[in-house]
């Protein structure tokens, strides 16, 4: 069963189309990235998908849930988002900041439960975030940080999280990280993730399935393998890209002349 | 530090009550106050309990509540807002106010000299500009904060140049009146203002100190906070609602206290840390005591005039701001 069914998506904001004719179903445990040059609509797809954002036409549905019938709470405890440029409340500690996580379940007028912080703790740990509960948010590095902000987005214990260029600005081991922390939660946990990518190597790597956006549109659904390889790629980055195989990892570079 | 704070409290509390032109002593108050709660008898003269209870009582409370309400206030527009500027004045509630009352002494149209229609066309004005700084600048899909905060500016600013106009106006001796009403004042107190300010001041600030929660999870901004499950359009107009209510109903008693809502949260936010579920509760019983400390100078130092609130409550509240900065500073370094 697909965990995130997208039918006939479109976005409009006054008399511009940001996104249109948009059909993706992505299934339950299984990863699916969104690619595309700059200005094609994917953070715009993201947060619909989270819920920030209203269809103009089409449906967004999570297991089978029409997303847009669903209050805030309901929807908090479908789909979890990692924005693109998080933000950090200053003197806020990581244990606090993870705990924001929990708010669909204990409302903003009560406490956490003992269930509450068990989910926090217990995430905490996976991420290897303990020693840093009581630090200032804001003191951790890039990298550190960025675990911080995906631990809160898994802890809301949510069976769909949806990631807006989760690796921007780290150095590559980071990026390694984060992408392999949350490929084992997708293996190990039955996530479902949508994410949106510019590394199409890393796209192509951890991904299930990529999906090609350009200029509002859907040009190309389908593996991973498949789309690196595809001439639309190529056109819709109006360049030329080579894949090139290094020890059976797909590597895509733009061909210089 | 909740602790420290209640002491606070109950020192300003003390100082109001004792502390005045007509000496009465410390023991003697206490000793009048206790009789009521039949613990050994009052030793006060008709005049002195009258001194104590009509003239001292209704300020000290009314001082309380206008400090606890503006510094709540400020606390919850720094927050709804995610901006340190914040006060409580933010969106025309002074301005409008002023206009209200300037409009009250002025006398425009006649029949409104009389002093019950201040605090009246005050309130109606601080309203009427919170309302039209809403509908400016609170619409929109996507109507951001500061859209809010600029619609707020430029409201105080056209009803600041029509309370201007009209104070221009006006004759030498409403001209001062409208001055010492524009600087604030607990001197015109009594249990009658404290009876009509009572209801909204306990609300607005209950409803303020419950939205410390949420106020901590907006403090990761729109979207996020949408995305954990908050209804933030919801939160905000009500939280905006309730400040601005109970503040419109503070300057309508006491005029334009400056200060204490821009500087009591961040003084307790230095003490006690970014979280609202902390700063809100512990800036209302802070903000009492402060301004009740400073109305006591206010009232004494230049005995038997008065200095305007305003003047006490930024020469205190701007140095110990200071000071309290600067020893954090040398602590976390």
């Amino acid at each position: 069963m697909s965990a995130v069914t997208i039918r006939d998506l479109a976005v409009r904001v006054g008399s511009s189309t940001l996104l249109q004719d948009i059909s993706i179903e992505v299934e339950s445990g299984s990863w699916c990235t969104v690619i595309g040059p700059n200005g094609a609509g994917k953070t715009t797809l993201v947060e619909t998908v989270a819920g920030l954002r209203r269809p103009s036409s089409g449906t967004v549905a999570i297991d089978g849930d029409v997303l847009h019938a669903l209050n805030e709470r309901s929807r908090a405890l479908r789909v979890a988002l990692v924005t693109q440029h998080p933000i950090i409340p200053p003197g806020m500690s990581v244990l606090d900041y993870v705990s924001l996580s929990r708010t669909p379940y204990h409302g903003s007028l009560r406490a956490p439960s003992a269930a509450d912080r068990f989910a926090v703790a217990e995430v905490m740990t996976r991420l290897a975030l303990d020693e840093y509960a009581d630090r200032d948010i804001l003191t951790l590095s890039g990298g550190e940080r960025q675990r911080a902000v995906l631990a809160r987005a898994l802890a809301q214990s949510t069976r769909v999280l949806v990631l807006d260029e989760p690796i921007t600005g780290l150095d590559l081991r980071h990026q390694m990280t984060i992408l392999e922390l949350l490929q084992k939660e997708v293996r190990e946990s039955g996530l479902t993730v949508l994410a949106t990518l510019h590394d199409l190597t890393l796209a192509g790597q951890f991904a299930d399935r990529l999906v090609l956006l350009n200029k509002g549109r859907l040009v190309l659904d389908g593996p991973s393998g498949d789309v690196v390889r595809s001439r639309e790629l190529s056109e819709c980055y109006e360049m030329e890209l080579r894949v090139i195989d290094v020890d059976g990892a797909d590597v895509v570079v733009p061909a210089r002349h | 530090m909740a602790i420290a704070t209640i002491i606070a409290l109950f020192g300003a509390v003390v100082c109001g009550l004792v502390v005045g032109p007509t000496s009465i002593g410390a023991t003697r108050v206490i000793g009048d106050v206790l009789s009521y709660v039949g613990i050994g008898h009052s030793t006060l003269s008709p005049l002195q309990s009258l001194v104590v209870w009509q003239i001292r009582a209704p300020r000290l409370v009314l001082g309380l509540l206008a400090g606890a309400m503006l510094a709540v206030a400020g606390g919850t527009y720094q927050g709804v807002f995610r901006n340190p500027l914040a006060d409580p004045y933010l969106l025309g509630v002074a301005a409008g106010a002023g206009l209200g009352a300037t409009i009250a002494i002025v006398d425009v149209g006649g029949g409104l000299s009389t002093p019950n229609w201040t605090p009246v066309l005050a309130f109606v004005g601080a309203l009427v500009a919170v309302v039209i700084t809403w509908t400016i600048g609170g619409r929109g899909l996507r109507s951001s904060t500061a859209t809010l905060i600029l619609a707020g500016v430029a409201v105080a600013s056209l009803l600041t140049s029509a309370q201007t106009f009209l104070q221009q106006q006006s004759s030498p001796d409403s001209l001062a009146r409208v001055y010492i009403w524009l600087l604030g004042s607990l001197a015109s107190a009594g249990w009658s203002s404290v009876t009509l300010v009572l209801p909204y001041v306990v609300v607005c600030v209950a409803i303020c100190v419950v939205a410390g929660r949420a106020l901590d999870v907006m403090s990761v901004g729109e979207d996020e906070s949408r995305s954990l499950g908050l209804p933030v359009r919801r939160v905000r107009f009500i939280v905006i609602a309730a400040s601005s209510l109970g503040t419109a109903a503070i300057v309508s008693a006491v005029g334009l206290i400056g200060f204490v809502g821009i500087i009591v949260p961040h003084i307790v936010r230095l003490l006690v840390g970014t979280s609202y579920r902390r700063i809100l509760p512990i800036s209302v019983i802070f903000g009492a005591a402060f301004l009740v400390f400073a109305d006591t100078i206010a009232r004494t130092v230049m005995a038997p005039s008065e200095l305007p609130l305003g003047v006490v409550t930024a020469a205190i509240g701007a140095p110990v701001f200071v000071i309290i900065l600067s020893l954090r500073r040398r602590m976390v370094a």
